[in-house]
């Protein structure tokens, strides 16, 4: 499968990725439930930001395209440069599912290069309970990458 | 001792002559038609009409569930835990879902066969923390476990959400057992101060305070463990295991964090036991914090080599450090209690977290 062919990052973009994630239904289900909103904030070089919505409800994904934070109301957003994010995507495009140095998790954890942000701590813990879901989304950018088999 | 066996019914009923006062006599609630939602037919789609509604204060101590005709003469269980506050927290139904379609298998779904060699003193260190990990996940099934058949059956979805994280933690043990024997090594070392640390859980006199000190804080502390692990896994076999039990440990935490939030909002005045449950427990997480079974093997694995991490310092922990703390004191405002400026661990400890000291918080 070839890298996402809209730009990074557009609304297209995420509408692909959330595409290639749940092409596999039963894939994904076994992954688990999740109630979620994620806020994909991409900060460019002139400091303007960008938020991209992801909403999680029970199985299904949706992207929600571009929106603004009072607006979509994330549990979580997930905050980082453009070339921070840039080569989060094109280290997963040409290796595959992150491992843990590149993953949304390992590339946050420091608060570098990404900072994960909330408002209260039941939104921040949301990150963590639903990481191996949020993972499979994110690893779908790579040009082949199985939703991980976790399965009841 | 008596059953009441009705040795008359048997015959009547070989007759044809059924009771039938269960069929035409019932005061529950009939006609109850619950409809499932996008996932399924949820406890949340069946808590409806009476059957929703959750006494403040369970009227009896039976197994009977909730919105049943009960007999007058069904025998009292002895519950010990009868009030809803004691147990209860608004996200308990979404998390019985979340946990029942989110399990998985150590067995199966660890890449086992991708483990890679790893120099000797990292596997030790890995081996060390999987040893600390076999060993305190335990305590948060026996925590559970020992309180379910005090818990009155009117809460019987608080009762289901516990028996999930029995089973979670049974599986953390599991696999972190799988995985120091898996790769060369071994199990590690068991010190006295995690012992004496789990036995303030396992001994606590009420399920308020074991609750503040297991899933609040103990499991608070495992929940930033597991997250490091997953950021400095050394191979996907790790990466899967951290990132598996992170998530489930995450669901833990979400109960016990609206569980206070949900006890203080019904009786604030208990903000001062919480308090002194906690002032207690953190005097014990301050020499954790000391301790070099736990302290060192994540300092190695961050730093990549006992040299690296010694070159570090402390520094090689400082991440996990602020993020334990700073998670901590997030999820105690969350809950309705300010625990900023009033931590009792040492300043060495809290250094550069913002609001872990009294002058930062006044």
């Amino acid at each position: 499968m070839a890298p996402i062919a809209a730009p990074f990052p557009s609304g297209p973009w995420f509408e692909e990725l959330v595409a290639r994630a749940t092409a596999d239904t039963a894939a994904m289900e076994r992954l688990g439930i999740a109630e979620f909103r994620l806020g994909a904030e991409v900060v460019g070089a002139s400091g303007a930001r960008r938020l991209f919505g992801l909403e999680f409800d029970g199985y299904d994904i949706t992207a929600t395209g571009p929106t603004d934070e009072a607006a979509f109301a994330p549990d979580v957003v997930f905050s980082g440069s453009l070339e921070a994010w840039t080569e989060m995507i094109g280290w997963i495009e040409a290796n595959g599912p992150a491992d843990s140095a590149h993953s949304l998790n390992g590339l946050s954890i420091a608060g570098v290069p990404f900072q994960v942000r909330s408002s209260d701590a039941m939104g921040s813990d949301k990150f963590y309970r639903y990481m191996g879901t949020l993972q499979a989304v994110f690893d779908a950018a790579s040009a082949d990458a199985p939703v991980p088999a976790v399965a009841n | 001792m008596s059953l009441g066996l009705d040795l008359g019914y048997l015959e009547r009923s070989a007759r044809g002559e059924f009771d039938l006062g269960w069929l035409r006599n019932t005061d529950s609630e009939w006609g109850v038609r619950a409809v499932p939602s996008k996932t399924g037919l949820t406890l949340r789609d069946i808590s409806i009409g009476s059957y929703g509604v959750i006494p403040e204060h369970a009227p009896r101590r039976t197994m009977a569930p909730r919105g049943s005709d009960i007999e007058s003469d069904v025998p009292d269980m002895g519950y010990t835990v009868n009030d809803k506050a004691e147990v209860w927290s608004d996200n308990v139904l979404d998390l019985y879902e979340e946990a029942v379609s989110r399990q998985w298998s150590a067995t199966r779904d660890i890449p086992w066969s991708e483990l890679v060699p790893l120099d000797p003193d990292v596997e030790h260190a890995m081996c060390q923390l999987a040893t600390v990990l076999s060993e305190v996940e335990m305590v948060a099934a026996d925590f559970p476990a020992k309180w379910l058949w005090r818990i009155n059956h009117d809460f019987v979805e608080a009762k289901m959400f516990l028996c999930t994280q029995v089973m979670d933690e049974a599986r953390h043990t599991e696999v972190f057992r799988k995985r120091a024997l898996a790769n060369g090594g071994g199990l590690g070392r068991a010190t006295a101060v995690i012992e004496r640390f789990l036995q303030l859980i396992l001994d606590a006199e009420t399920y308020d305070e074991g609750s503040a000190l297991m899933h609040l804080l103990g499991e608070g502390i495992v929940l930033s463990l597991f997250r490091a692990g997953a950021a400095l896994a050394p191979s996907p076999v790790e990466q899967q295991i951290f990132r598996l039990c992170m998530q489930d440990e995450a669901r833990h935490v979400a109960y016990g964090t609206m569980h206070l939030r949900y006890r203080l909002a019904k009786d604030p005045s208990m903000a001062a036991d919480f308090h002194d449950y906690l002032d207690r427990g953190e005097e014990m997480i301050a020499m954790i914090f000391s301790t070099p079974e736990i302290v060192e093997p994540t300092a190695i694995l961050a730093a990549g080599s006992v040299e690296a991490a010694c070159a570090l310092g402390a520094e090689a922990g400082d991440v996990l450090r602020h993020q334990i703390i700073g998670d901590y004191l997030k999820r105690c405002d969350h809950a309705g209690l300010d625990r900023r400026g009033r931590l009792h661990l040492p300043d060495a400890i809290i250094e550069g977290v913002p609001g872990a000291k009294a002058e930062v918080a006044a």
